[in-house]
């Protein structure tokens, strides 16, 4: 039955993105033999290093969603000052864990799986260790889109108080040109140029 | 005379008799005590392979109620499997904790970098990934007007499930396009640039 709720509710979303897509976003099943497992096209937020990007990834969905939120990953090599390791399992601030395979100059690469941790992914409730409010976290509210929108302003905004990617962090911090020209190769590299 | 004849051979069967009963109760006695003395090492590791064997035939099975079962059964694999197969596994108390897996944890002497290189497979790029190099090649002015009508057709919500699979794909395909075309002209706009300053 649970299964049952997860489909209907995964076939309206799917719908609504179809119908009503919203800007820089492209979202559906791989295949809708599995409803729970997604992929998804962001663009890379104008005026920011990611500009003309688009980035693939991947979603997840729970057998209970919507009331367990998806997990998220992106199948990119990205670079972001908000890669973040296990340390701060409970940063009230928006990160990715990201490869920097890509970037074959950077001495220190990051993080090897590309899972995305904001907020809005974890699980409903407050953050037992208040970073985090509970209309930041997941409920059943929520949805793929907010989900995608969320992903997509934290490219724009990196926050580099929490980083664990320390290596992107410092560069980001202190070498700006250097950051936005790492992340331009990668960009450009991902669409094949 | 016939008397001690007999004895002979008798006497040699006692001594034989005795022999073998001394030989059974001072020898033969510490023998079954010293396999397990030597080999907890090696139970432990018959134990792992045993998990490992089990595991790889039931992976959703978990590595505790198969170590407790094994430890029931004095490590058989053959009758844990049948167990699993029919269901009667049981769940290990609380109290029992096996140690963890050893062959987890990495030698000390393996070289770091390789691990983890292995660990972070590059990602192939998007052009790769979607098989867009036939849309690149062929890719004029002309196509744009097509884009256009596929544009149309592609939006909305079709009832066909197929449809809407390809529909879903097309959009995809051409963001992808889009955005390596806006690219593209970004960068030769760039080297003009360059050239003329």
């Amino acid at each position: 039955m649970a299964q049952s709720t997860a489909h209907r509710r995964l076939l309206q979303e799917y719908r609504a993105l179809t119908n009503n897509p919203p800007e820089g976003i492209t979202a559906g099943p791989v295949s809708e033999d599995d409803l729970l497992h997604w992929e998804c096209l962001i663009q890379g937020p104008e005026g920011t290093p990611f500009e003309g990007g688009v980035f693939p990834a991947e979603l997840k969905f729970p057998k209970d969603y919507p009331l367990a939120p998806p997990t998220m990953k992106f199948l990119a090599d990205m670079w972001h000052p908000n890669g973040m390791g296990p340390l701060y399992p409970h940063s009230r601030h928006i990160y990715i864990y990201i490869p920097a395979t890509a970037f074959q100059h950077c001495a220190k690469p990051v993080y090897p799986s590309g899972l995305v941790c904001i907020s809005i992914l974890h699980p409903p409730g407050d953050d037992p260790n208040h970073y985090e409010h509970a209309s930041e976290r997941w409920s059943p509210i929520q949805s793929v889109e907010k989900i995608l929108i969320s992903v997509m302003s934290m490219l724009a905004e990196p926050n580099d108080e929490s980083p664990a990617n320390v290596e992107a962090a410092k560069m980001w911090r202190e070498r700006r040109d250097e950051y936005e020209k790492t992340v331009r190769d990668g960009v450009r590299r991902m669409l094949g140029l | 005379m016939s008397d001690e004849q007999i004895s002979l051979p008798f006497f040699a069967i006692v001594l034989l008799v005795s022999g073998l009963i001394v030989r059974y109760l001072f020898f033969s006695g510490p023998r079954p005590e010293r396999p397990p003395a030597r080999t907890a090492e090696q139970i432990f590791r018959s134990r792992e392979v045993a998990v490992q064997r089990i595991q790889q035939m039931f992976p959703q099975v978990e590595r505790r109620s198969i170590l407790w079962d094994l430890q029931r059964n004095g490590g058989n694999i053959q009758s844990t499997t049948e167990r699993i197969l029919s269901g009667r596994l049981e769940t290990p108390p609380v109290t029992f904790q096996p140690p963890p897996p050893r062959n987890q944890t990495p030698p000390s002497g393996s070289p770091g970098p390789a691990a983890k290189q292995a660990e972070k497979p590059s990602q192939p790029d998007l052009i790769t990934r979607y098989n867009l190099k036939s849309k690149i090649t062929d890719e004029t002015a002309t196509e744009e007007k097509k884009e256009v009508e596929e544009d149309k057709k592609g939006k909305g919500w079709s009832s066909n499930r197929d449809e809407r699979q390809s529909a879903l794909q097309r959009r995809r395909d051409e963001m992808i396009l889009a955005a390596r075309r806006k690219m593209e002209a970004k960068i030769a706009a760039e080297k003009a640039a360059q050239g003329s300053s």
